[in-house]
């Protein structure tokens, strides 16, 4: 595995100086140069030519456009389900544990919407559940709350026992079931 | 036995003809001994137009079903059947009652058929044997297709006739059904014949039920992302979102009298059961607590409302005056009461409770006591609802397979009867007012 990485690497660098030799044809000597720290190079020459003022506005917003996108694609693949005791909607400790981690995922990225959907297993009543459900997705919004994320990234929805992601019959399928999930909006 | 049996009917004659409310009073969903023997020949054709077996064969199907549902009559062997019963007899002169008091036959069912381009008359009599009296006599006329109905519609006149009551039997059951892999709204007779599909929103639909006044139906339907409550007319098909506040919009039930809807909602962000009107405005609301209300049933009168809360920790039944708003709680029994389903006569409420995680059907008085157990064993029984006259209870069965289907029984929890197609998944039943 690592191993694999390396080679990778090594190819990737050997690709990069192939690329940067073949731009720079002319001065052979800036070769080692570029290899060094373009990124630096450049900001140190910026401020001494251009006016200030517009480097400073366009190097960070160009960062933080970036850093932004990461962070949406961060929360949109690591945002995890919780889970819930039978007939509960109190938050377990491990449930909390996964907010506490999800929380960190959406203060990152505060342009995320999310819909929370609160689900419970197959067993009780249809009607019943679909209140349970609705209690487990705002116990799981306001907690989140708590933990500083913005109220308007989220919203919640019940589906009750209506959508099962095990659709088995045992005590296995019922744990997974109980479930209050996170849908990334776009 | 059969004296008393022969005894009991001339009773139920004579009460009929002498006041038809008492006559009323009997109960009639009582099994064992209160049985009438019945003879049902088959109809003979009445010699207008084509002769049609599978018209006269079809039309005794139906009508036997319904008559073994209603637990009234013991249905005489047609084996055992004499001469008279190749005759057409509409008049009692014509009929040889000797006949069918040898077979111990106390009424008698006797009918013909015509069929003449597309159209069907049925002409039916039901006597009483003893006396040699015409108890009810009719004449249908319709479609071909309409054998079924011109059944289940002299059914509820037999019924009217012996008991001073009419049956539920010429009326609608509306349902949930998931065939298509979404779950959508049909409709079927009460025998689970002509099942028809209401709605095509390839969401979920959830939890029907009819308007008392019109043939109009409410549901509950995610189809806008969101669990709203719809109206929709059964013959126009026109569809309309009634109420669609943030959150669930769930349980929408009639009140009798059809002016208001009693519906779940959860706008404030917990479940509450409200009175709303029929144009989707909030009229009042009746809960007002930080635990789980959802699931209201009326009171015949329109007064009160059962509904179920886990205020105490556990879901179970309580019932609020709408008036006062006054709550009591209903059942103590058990952990898990839910659905539950005020009887039209106003004696019993129906509901279900879990036990090891199966449902099974419940009744209880409103004060709370007679508690009984109606259905046992394995399989969840639940949402039980109603016939109009209180006769039935209409519910859904999951198999631990996961096969769910929609059974009928009396209100005492005999004549458990499958009336959903095999593998349909079916749940949810609703009963219709009248048809």
């Amino acid at each position: 595995m690592t191993k694999s990485t390396i080679t990778r690497l090594v190819v990737m660098l050997f690709a990069l100086t192939l690329l940067a030799s073949g731009c720079a044809k002319k001065p052979v000597a800036e070769e080692p140069a570029m290899m060094e720290a373009p990124a630096v190079e450049m900001q140190q020459e910026a401020p001494a030519v251009v006016v200030e003022e517009s480097v400073t506005e366009m190097a960070p917003a160009y960062d933080a456009a970036a850093v932004a996108k990461a962070a949406e694609l961060a929360a949109a693949k690591g945002l995890e389900m919780i889970h819930f005791d039978f007939d509960q909607y109190t938050l377990t400790e491990a449930a909390k544990a996964t907010l506490v981690s999800n929380a960190g995922l959406l203060r990152a990225a505060p342009k995320v919407n999310v819909l929370i959907e609160g689900h419970c297993d197959e067993r009780g009543s249809d009607e019943y559940n679909l209140a349970l459900g609705e209690k487990r997705a705002l116990a799981t919004k306001n907690y989140l709350v708590s933990l500083g994320v913005s109220v308007g990234q989220l919203n919640v929805i019940s589906y009750g026992e209506e959508m099962p992601i095990d659709p088995a019959h045992n005590v296995d399928a019922w744990a997974k079931n109980r479930r209050a999930a996170f849908k990334v909006k776009r | 036995m059969k004296y008393f049996k022969a005894n009991l009917f001339i009773i139920l004659i004579l009460l009929f003809l002498g006041s038809t409310a008492f006559a009323a009073r009997i109960e009639i969903s009582a099994p064992g001994e209160q049985t009438i023997p019945l003879a049902m020949p088959r109809l003979v054709s009445m010699g207008v137009g084509s002769v049609q077996p599978a018209v006269a064969a079809e039309f005794q199907q139906v009508l036997q079903g319904d008559l073994e549902l209603s637990g009234l009559f013991d249905l005489v062997n047609p084996a055992s059947f004499l001469s008279d019963a190749q005759k057409l007899g509409l008049r009692r002169t014509d009929i040889d009652f000797q006949q069918w008091r040898i077979l111990g036959a106390e009424t008698l069912i006797k009918g013909g058929y015509s069929v003449s381009s597309g159209q069907v008359t049925v002409e039916l009599r039901l006597f009483d044997v003893i006396t040699q009296r015409l108890l009810t006599g009719r004449r249908y006329t319709g479609k071909l297709a309409d054998i079924r109905k011109i059944a289940h519609t002299f059914a509820d006149q037999i019924l009217l006739s012996l008991t001073g009551e009419k049956g539920p039997f010429a009326t609608k059951i509306a349902y949930i059904s998931k065939r298509t892999g979404h779950k959508e709204l049909y409709l079927m007779d009460v025998d689970g014949h002509q099942s028809k599909q209401m709605t095509n929103h390839r969401s979920i639909v959830l939890n029907p039920d009819f308007s008392p006044m019109r043939k109009e139906l409410i549901f509950t339907s995610y189809s806008k992302d969101n669990p709203d409550l719809y109206r929709k007319e059964v013959y126009t098909g026109r569809e309309s979102r009634l109420s669609l506040k943030q959150g669930l919009n769930i349980g929408g039930r009639y009140s009798p009298d059809g002016r208001e809807i009693a519906i779940t909602l959860s706008k404030d962000k917990n479940s509450e059961i409200y009175l709303i009107g029929t144009d989707g405005t909030i009229h009042k609301r009746l809960t007002n607590h930080y635990s789980i209300d959802v699931d209201p049933s009326w009171s015949p009168k329109g007064n009160k409302i059962a509904f179920v809360s886990d205020r105490r920790g556990n879901p179970n039944v309580f019932i609020v005056d709408i008036r006062t708003l006054e709550v009591s709680r209903l059942t103590y029994e058990g952990k898990y009461n839910v659905t539950p389903a005020w009887s039209p006569k106003g004696d019993k409420i129906a509901f279900s409770r879990m036990v090891d995680g199966v449902f099974n059907i419940f009744t209880i008085r409103e004060d709370g006591t007679d508690e009984r157990q109606l259905t046992f064993g394995s399989g969840s029984k639940e949402h039980p609802r109603w016939s109009p006259d209180g006769r039935f209870l209409i519910y859904s069965v999951d198999q631990s397979g996961g096969d769910k289907s929609i059974w009928v029984m009396r209100a005492d929890g005999t004549g458990a009867k499958r009336i959903s197609a095999p593998r349909s998944n079916d749940s949810h039943p609703a009963w219709s007012g009248r048809w």
